[in-house]
């Protein structure tokens, strides 16, 4: 091969990343099965998982593993800022920044062929960083709602009780938003697009190439190339 | 003429009037008998408020005056139901029916009692506090009526229905006890008790418990709390020591060892290497193939042991897993009771395996002494440690199978406990005290076993597994 290696995501995010996704599978399917118990396919598969209290179990015991992994998320955060150093507004953080807008302006002009080449994306393009904190705002939210209707004694103790009526709706509501998000969206963008389809696996091998990070990400790659150190994970 | 056929109309109007005046009032008793009916026969709606009150309300009509029990044969005791307890109570807006399920019928009388499971599912029989009171009805504890009785033909411990001078009490009035105060257990746990509870009230099983019993996943006592926090130090400890080494010629960052390290095990865990590594879990880990290498002997000592805390392990995880999945399912109801000739047998079995597997490997250290064993201080230690837990354990089952008066037939089951419960009832000492400490000296064994893990012969449980990962390529 003799190919040069970027290492992109470390063990720890490889790990996170399969661990939601069985999480959200494991949650989703427990969630509609419960959502849809009208549906005779509905209640089959229920009963295939051992009854509606088991449902409700799994369900909750899945959500309680994606909320560790948002957790982790977290700790990340910390960990990239204070031990690492590194700059949670600069370009190669996953958080938003002016450029972003500025490079949605030029790749849709790019689009319209105004432009003759894309903007220089840097470590995480601006439809990425949506992909992460659409999900990561929408686990806030379908966290409390489930909160809610895990403990709807104590919530009406604090709220009116109409409230566990409007987390039901929110919470199924989100929970269609968020399918249709990720089996629409995220594959689409992460990994169907040409070039990367049927899957790009930089997510699961941590690994990319120095054609891959010049095409597109030539911004982290100019960065790269002034100084070395300057990556969050480094390279090998 | 014409007289007469007036007459004779008048009479045929006088019938017909008198006939109909008298199927109406006919009529007007039969609905009013009708409705009288529907009183009782009525089907309410439970799950609307209204059904509810209604449901209340009919019940209160005879329940709430104090001598309405008068007229029956088989009432002793008023039979009154007092709102000023009952629609403070959580269930105020519960039809009276929905926990007392078999009332509604002639004659009105309950055979089953009251219900609470078809409500409270997931509390029956979940660990800590429920699973240890399989025998109590849930209104012995869950009522504020100090007297309690113990059915032995039943095996069954429930209120009372006489007080202490066999007085018939009303047990009506549905006080429902506060179980965030602990005096309601106070009522049993006395000394010379009369129902077979231990004279002090003991704390709840921890999580570390799970590797033998089945336990609920919470601290429990400080004690634990601590011996926890001492192994945890222990493993921190150990850890940082292990990153203190040169990770790939990395000697400083241990971002870049921890980076490097995990590098490595993801890339063996999604390589043809994986095969290897699960070949090494089976044959080295599972089944102790180095051991075996060693002697025969010395991998049947070290199986007595292992496979029995292994299994005990498996048991009861799959048992809080099932409680929590399915808690009325037909293998949870059986799992979740120590006292079931499956779970009982099968925990003495195990427990007479580690005791034995403990006493061989002693004779070897300290009386055959072969050459190729060489005993130090954290040998004797271990051995010490698991040797004690299990016989206390053992004790404890004993005396618990003594002073609850278990019938025989259940209690054989266990037969280790039942040999030493029948030898514990020759001697008459104060058991229901001597339990409680014995207790104690179980659960403090444990903690420290817990608390010595990461610092001595315990330790190999988790690093012999983590050499022979690292060694899998010397098969």
């Amino acid at each position: 091969m003799g190919q040069q290696i970027f290492w992109r995501f470390s063990v720890i995010h490889r790990a996170l990343h399969l661990i939601v996704i069985f999480g959200f599978i494991g949650i989703v399917v427990t969630g509609f099965s419960m959502a849809f118990s009208s549906v005779a396919p509905a209640r089959g598969f229920a009963s295939f998982l051992g009854g509606a209290d088991s449902v409700r179990y799994l369900h909750r015991f899945f959500a309680v593993v994606l909320y560790l992994c948002v957790v982790t998320h977290v700790f990340w955060l910390f960990y990239y800022k204070l031990i690492l150093g590194g700059n949670l507004l600069g370009p190669n953080s996953v958080c938003f920044r002016k450029q972003d807008l500025l490079c949605l302006r030029d790749h849709i002009g790019y689009i319209l062929a105004f432009r003759n080449a894309p903007p220089a994306f840097d470590r995480f393009t601006y439809w990425e960083k949506v992909d992460y904190w659409a999900i990561f705002i929408g686990m806030q939210s379908m966290g409390l709602t489930g909160l809610f209707l895990w403990f709807p004694e104590f919530f009406s103790r604090l709220l009116p009780g109409y409230f566990v009526n409007v987390a039901h709706v929110l919470h199924f509501d989100e929970a269609v938003l968020a399918v249709l998000y990720i089996f629409l969206i995220h594959l689409t963008n992460a990994h169907w697009r040409p070039g990367v389809y049927p899957g790009d696996w930089t997510i699961f091998t941590g690994k990319t190439t120095k054609e891959t990070l010049m095409k597109d990400h030539p911004g982290e790659w100019a960065s790269l190339n002034a100084s070395p150190q300057s990556s969050a994970i480094g390279e090998k | 003429m014409k007289l007469r056929s007036q007459t004779s109309a008048v009479a045929v109007y006088a019938i017909a009037l008198f006939v109909l005046t008298l199927s109406l009032v006919a009529f007007a008793r039969a609905e009013e008998q009708s409705s009288e009916c529907l009183n009782c026969h009525r089907d309410r709606n439970v799950n609307s408020r209204e059904g509810i009150l209604s449901s209340q309300l009919f019940c209160y009509n005879c329940h709430q005056d104090p001598t309405s029990y008068e007229g029956f044969r088989a009432a002793k005791a008023p039979r009154q139901v007092k709102p000023e307890y009952f629609q403070k109570s959580a269930h105020k807006f519960v039809a009276c029916v929905q926990c007392h399920t078999d009332v509604a019928r002639s004659p009105h009388r309950s055979l089953s009692g009251v219900q609470c499971i078809s409500c409270h599912r997931e509390n029956y029989g979940s660990p800590g506090t429920h699973a240890e009171h399989l025998r109590l009805r849930c209104e012995a504890c869950h009522t504020d009526s100090p007297f309690v009785t113990l059915d032995i033909a039943k095996n069954e411990v429930k209120l009372s229905h006489t007080n202490e001078k066999l007085v018939p009490i009303t047990l009506a009035e549905h006080k429902v006890t506060d179980v965030t105060k602990q005096e309601f257990c106070t009522k049993c746990h006395t000394p010379n008790n009369l129902v077979g509870a231990p004279a002090m009230v003991l704390p709840s099983k921890s999580f570390v418990c799970i590797v033998c019993h089945y336990s609920p996943l919470k601290m429990g006592n400080p004690v634990f709390l601590i011996a926890v926090c001492i192994a945890l130090i222990g493993m921190v400890a150990t850890l940082n020591f292990w990153f203190k080494g040169r990770v790939q010629d990395e000697a400083s960052s241990v971002h870049k060892k921890l980076q490097l390290g995990s590098e490595v095990v993801w890339s063996k865990i999604f390589s043809k290497e994986a095969f290897s590594i699960v070949r090494t879990v089976f044959f080295d880990i599972l089944l102790q193939r180095r051991v075996l290498a060693n002697g025969v002997s010395r991998w049947f000592i070290h199986s007595l042991i292992y496979y029995s805390f292994l299994a005990r392990f498996s048991l009861s995880f799959f048992t809080l897993l099932l409680q929590k999945l399915s808690p009325e399912g037909e293998w949870t109801l059986t799992l979740i009771n120590k006292d079931s000739s499956f779970v009982a047998m099968l925990n003495d079995l195990l427990g007479v395996f580690i005791l034995a597997g403990v006493i061989w490997a002693m004779v070897r250290r300290y009386i055959t002494k072969p050459d190729y064993i060489v005993t130090e201080e954290q040998d004797t230690i271990a051995l010490v440690i698991i040797g004690l837990v299990t016989f206390s354990g053992f004790v404890l089952e004993g005396i618990r199978l003594l002073i609850v008066q278990m019938p025989q037939q259940i209690a054989f089951s266990a037969f280790a406990g039942y040999f030493l419960s029948r030898l514990f009832s020759a001697v008459n000492l104060d058991w229901q005290t001597i339990y409680g400490y014995n207790w104690y000296v179980h659960a403090l064994l444990w903690a420290l076993f817990i608390a010595y893990l990461p610092f001595g012969k315990l330790k190999h449980i988790f690093t012999t597994p983590v050499t022979l990962l690292l060694n899998y390529k010397r098969t």
